[in-house]
């Protein structure tokens, strides 16, 4: 009831803005990473850097733990209850994990798109400035701003810019998709979490998803789930192969897709899996 | 051996519907239809019966003539009827005494034994007391007992009469014949008013009789004097009226005023002069007749105006006087007699061919018609139901009166009413007095007013709390603890609200009552105390908030308020005495004591037996119930809308206001609504921790009384069918609807809201 009446501001987690033009390479830092739900094991030991600025894509069977792995980015699996890690997860070199962190300020730098969409029950407008007013944006003209740029970026802007006010739950589902992207990014995460945001879009309007991803490359540091291998190749920079929760392979997508080193990377994205 | 397995590729029946499964489908449907059916018949049945019960309480008056009888063609000096109307009298000038049976129609003729001839010239009724008073031409008054005896034989009722006269007495001028008199009575004294006349001018004299009470009864009667009140008086006097008491006179003169007249010390004093019709252009006053109770007058004027007045307290003044307390319709025509009943405040004016029955407390006809033929005097049965009228041919005519529920309507029970007594009109409810004159008040208003005054404090008391607490455990409390709170509070729900009223009554009411102080320190105080705490722990630095896992917060929480709870109790007695002090008038000195205290600032009750115990109690009565639908309705809102919350960098507060708490509250709106029905239709908690009192006023340290709680205190004492049984019944249709009334509402309301919040 009275714990969190006001956020402090002391414990934000601290900055990761490079003004430089490069990337770093090791911009987040997955080190020795197990993750366990209750007793069972979702993920073993995962080690890998994933760089600032470009696309990574998860790929794997279903059920091999790339949402988890996800979800464990801005740690969203902490409200599932009897969850245990072991390792760390470190983004320009602050662990996620510092107990003098508060999460909320993490998970203001790492936005997240889920595999199913989730509109909340309200206007397409409120929807998109949630995160905004969450913290404290109450200035109406940013708002509209972002409103309209979110959109445009989500693409969904012509469809909806005359019914901003209508419930959110009145579009369809793959405009409910691309209203939860502009949601995702609409108060401009440095990280964007994609959990495969276009499995209920159609090939138009995954198109318009997989354009605004190579736009939003330049600002944001995407990870992207996928069981799309053409997506995977078309809009990423970086592929990760997992399969029953481990990392099997992880390099340059061109690399992964021409030239597998991994035998059980080949079967997969060749389709003679399993 | 081996099976043959069926060839299922080739076997028809897969597209079929086995019989079973039909025959059940319809089996059930049909079963469930009928369940359906029976049971909203039944409703409407409940429904039925309740308006069948109390639609009596609307119906007018119903009157019908029997029969009627010629009689010689006499003047009649009076006429009089017996407690079963069974055996109406006239009274002839010359002292004789015409019978008529209700029955078969015989008349028969006997003789009053005055001792000396004399001849009747005024006569009037002691109706309560069945006495006869009558004035006679040479100066003298005799009291006369009618005597009915009723005898039963063979299962039918015989009425006799035989009447008996005390000796005559001489009061006021001798010899002259005495044109009006008036008779009260009250056992100790008895008042006697004669009017006669002298050369054109009226003469009063009134005579004082008392007698003492002795051990053995009333001992021998003394005349204490005679007075003449005319000096009193202006204008010619044309009509007195002497109540029951026999300690007033009303003297009526012919300018259309009223004298009130009250038998002090030696004589008579001036209490009053009104006059009825003051602002009419005719204002004679043609009759007049005391209501039962003889506290109200109803007058008529020459044109048919009729009025009544009662005597009250006026605001401010120490001594009663009449005023204006009810309006009629004109009668249409002047009006000839007016006289009252025996059994209820209803009076029959008539004049013209006009009969007119109505009911004084409630200013209503119960019944009119235009006879076909001229009204001359009438007389109403004790028992209010039987009247005879005589016509202008001396036809005696006899009628039935069926009117169960003339004192209620719609004005008596939902209307401001202006009651004999009250110095204005106002809702009432008592439905029973010591008395047989008392009047009923059968105001629904102020039981209306108590159903809506505990709903409120106990909703006032609930909601932040259910609702709070709901909130609570299914969003912040760890899961873990939420599997015990919620089967505890659902056992909570169970308890019997006898056992609540129990404990209301017995233990926390008097625990309460002188620990007000207190309370209001912890009303005021935790609620505070909780928002600085959670105001100073959110300001910790996370090193220290680390320690308490989320969900478990409440371990330093609870101990916290509690402690701060017991030390804000205990601060109570000091601020009792810091604000709560009473001047005791007799010694001077000061007291801290919030009971005391109370009254005097704010001029209203203080009772121990309060609104604040039955809010205190039906609040526990009603949180289990908001608390387990709102917590379901909010446990029940999808993770997914959470995580997105979350994921957008919202902390659990603002995911539980922004987001949880709109996508329940359609949930949390039923809850509320159950909440509210469960406190409006609660009984045994008020009826035990209340003093059901049915006043109107908001205080939370006075009482109250529920529709519901009425007529559980009540109904033991209704007889069947009568006006309190049926205004019951009506109550009862009254909680009906309002519980009808606020479903209905809510369902339309909850609709709307879930379609604003529904989830994907
Ligand atoms: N909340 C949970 N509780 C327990 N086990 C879970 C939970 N969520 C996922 N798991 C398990 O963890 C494993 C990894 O699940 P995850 O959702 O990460 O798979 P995925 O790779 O995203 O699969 P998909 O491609 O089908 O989405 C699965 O075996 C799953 O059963
Ligand atoms: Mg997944």
């Amino acid at each position: 009831m009275p714990a969190v009446l006001s956020e402090p501001v002391s414990s934000d987690f601290p900055t990761t803005v490079n003004t430089s033009t490069d990337g770093r390479p090791d911009f987040i830092s997955i080190q020795n990473f197990s993750f366990f739900y209750g007793a069972k094991q979702a993920l073993f030991d995962i080690s890998m850097d994933i760089p600032e600025r470009q696309v990574t894509a998860f790929i794997g069977p279903s059920g091999c733990g790339k949402s988890t792995l996800l979800r464990n980015l801005n740690r969203m699996n902490e409200l599932i209850d009897g969850i245990r890690h072991t390792g760390d997860i470190v983004i320009h070199g602050h662990s996620i994990y510092d107990p003098l962190i508060e999460v909320i300020s993490l998970r203001k730098r790492v936005g997240m798109v889920f595999q199913k969409s989730n509109p909340f029950p309200k206007s397409i407008y409120e929807n998109v400035v949630y995160p905004l007013r969450v913290a404290g944006q109450k200035t109406k003209t940013i708002l509209d701003e972002t409103v309209e740029r979110s959109l445009k970026g989500a693409a969904l802007w012509d469809e909806v810019k005359d019914r901003l006010h209508e419930s959110a739950l009145s579009l369809s589902g793959g405009q409910m998709q691309r209203l939860c992207i502009a949601r995702a990014i609409a108060n401009r995460p440095e990280i964007l979490l994609m959990d495969e945001p276009c499995s209920a879009l159609d090939p138009v309007a995954t198109v318009k998803v997989e354009e605004l991803i190579q736009e939003l490359k330049s600002q944001f540091t995407i990870v992207i789930v996928t069981h799309n291998m053409q997506q995977a190749t078309r809009c990423s920079d970086k592929t990760a192969f997992f399969y029953l929760g481990r990392l099997v392979e992880f390099a340059d997508t061109q690399k992964i897709f021409a030239n597998p080193s991994n035998k059980q990377t080949e079967d997969y994205i060749t389709g003679r899996f399993g | 051996m081996t099976r043959k397995l069926p060839d299922y590729a080739n076997d028809e029946s897969r597209f079929q519907t086995s019989r079973s499964t039909l025959f059940v489908d319809r089996l059930m449907t049909v079963f469930i239809k009928l369940g359906g059916v029976l049971v909203t018949t039944s409703v409407l049945g409940i429904f039925a019966f309740i308006l069948i019960q109390i639609w009596p309480l609307f119906a007018p008056a119903r009157i019908e003539e029997i029969k009627s009888v010629q009689l010689p063609q006499t003047p009649f000096a009076l006429l009089g009827i017996d407690e079963w109307g069974a055996l109406p009298f006239l009274v002839e000038p010359d002292g004789r005494m015409l019978t008529v049976d209700g029955e078969t129609g015989e008349i028969s003729e006997k003789n009053i034994d005055f001792g000396t001839p004399m001849k009747i010239t005024a006569a009037t009724l002691n109706k309560r007391e069945q006495k006869i008073i009558v004035g006679t031409d040479d100066g003298r008054f005799s009291i006369i007992s009618p005597n009915y005896t009723s005898i039963e034989s063979d299962g039918s009722q015989i009425i006799k009469i035989d009447p008996q006269a005390e000796a005559a007495i001489p009061l006021g001028l001798p010899n002259v014949p005495i044109e009006d008199i008036a008779y009260g009575d009250s056992g100790t004294s008895k008042l006697v008013v004669v009017l006669q006349s002298i050369d054109g001018k009226p003469h009063l004299s009134a005579a004082v009789f008392k007698r003492k009470k002795t051990l053995m009864g009333f001992g021998k009667e003394q005349r204490v004097g005679t007075y003449d009140p005319t000096p009193l008086i202006s204008g010619r006097p044309t009509k007195i009226l002497v109540p029951g008491s026999g300690d007033s006179v009303l003297i009526i003169t012919d300018d259309g005023r009223v004298h009130y007249l009250a038998v002090s010390e030696n004589g008579f004093e001036l209490r009053q002069t009104f006059t009825p019709f003051e602002d009419l252009p005719d204002r004679h006053i043609k009759t007049a007749a005391f209501i039962f109770g003889d506290v109200s007058i109803s007058f008529a004027s020459n044109s048919g105006a009729n009025r009544v007045f009662s005597l009250y307290y006026p605001k401010g003044r120490d001594q009663r006087a009449f005023g204006l307390t009810h309006r009629f319709p004109d009668l249409g025509t002047g009006p000839t007699f007016l006289i009252s009943t025996l059994r209820n405040k209803a009076f029959l004016l008539g004049g013209g061919s006009e009969l007119s029955l109505r009911y004084s407390t409630t200013d209503s006809i119960r019944w009119q018609e235009k006879m076909p033929y001229n009204v001359v005097n009438a007389a109403i049965s004790g028992k209010y139901h039987r009247l005879v009228v005589l016509d202008g041919t001396n036809r005696l005519h006899f009628f039935k009166i069926h009117d169960p529920h003339s004192d209620s309507s719609w004005k008596a029970l939902f209307s401001k009413v202006w009651y004999e007594g009250a110095p204005e009109p106002s809702w009432e409810w008592q439905s029973t007095g010591g008395s047989d004159d008392f009047e009923p008040k059968y105001s629904l208003v102020p039981l209306i007013f108590g159903t809506i005054k505990g709903t409120f404090y106990a909703m006032m008391f609930a909601i932040p709390i259910a609702l709070l607490a709901a909130l609570y455990t299914s969003q912040f409390l760890d899961p873990c603890f939420r599997s015990v709170v919620k089967p505890t509070m659902e056992i909570m729900a169970s308890l019997p609200s006898v056992v609540l009223g129990f404990l209301a009554a017995i233990y926390i009411a008097p625990l309460i009552e002188d620990q007000i102080p207190s309370l209001l320190l912890v009303a005021v105080g935790l609620p505070i105390m909780a928002a600085i705490t959670g105001l100073v722990w959110s300001r910790l630095p996370i090193q220290t908030r680390q320690w308490i896992h989320p969900g478990w917060e409440w371990i330093v929480f609870l101990p916290l308020l509690l402690g701060s709870g017991w030390i804000l109790w205990s601060l109570g007695p000091r601020l009792e005495a810091a604000c709560f002090l009473v001047t005791d008038s007799s010694t001077g000195l000061k007291s801290a004591d919030f009971r005391a205290w109370w009254p005097i600032v704010t001029g209203t009750g203080f009772d121990q037996r309060n609104s604040l115990v039955v809010g205190f109690m039906m609040g526990f009565a009603v949180i289990p119930i908001i608390f387990t639908i709102a917590e379901d309705a909010l446990s029940n809102v999808p993770t997914s809308l959470i995580t997105a919350s979350m994921a957008c960098g919202a902390s659990r507060w603002q995911t539980a206001t922004r987001i949880v708490l709109p996508t329940a509250s359609s949930g949390i709106f039923s809850a509320l609504m159950i909440g509210l029905g469960r406190a409006v239709g609660e009984t045994m908690i008020v009826v035990m921790a209340t003093g059901n009192t049915p006043i109107m006023e908001w205080n939370i340290f006075s009482g109250m009384r529920t529709l519901s709680a009425n007529i559980a205190v009540e109904l033991s004492e209704a007889p069947h069918h009568s006006t309190l049984y049926r205004t019951l019944f009506l109550g009862a249709l009254l909680l009906f609807m309002l519980t009808f009334a606020v479903n209905t509402v809510a369902e339309i309301l909850r609709h709307r809201l879930r379609a604003k919040f529904k989830t994907v």
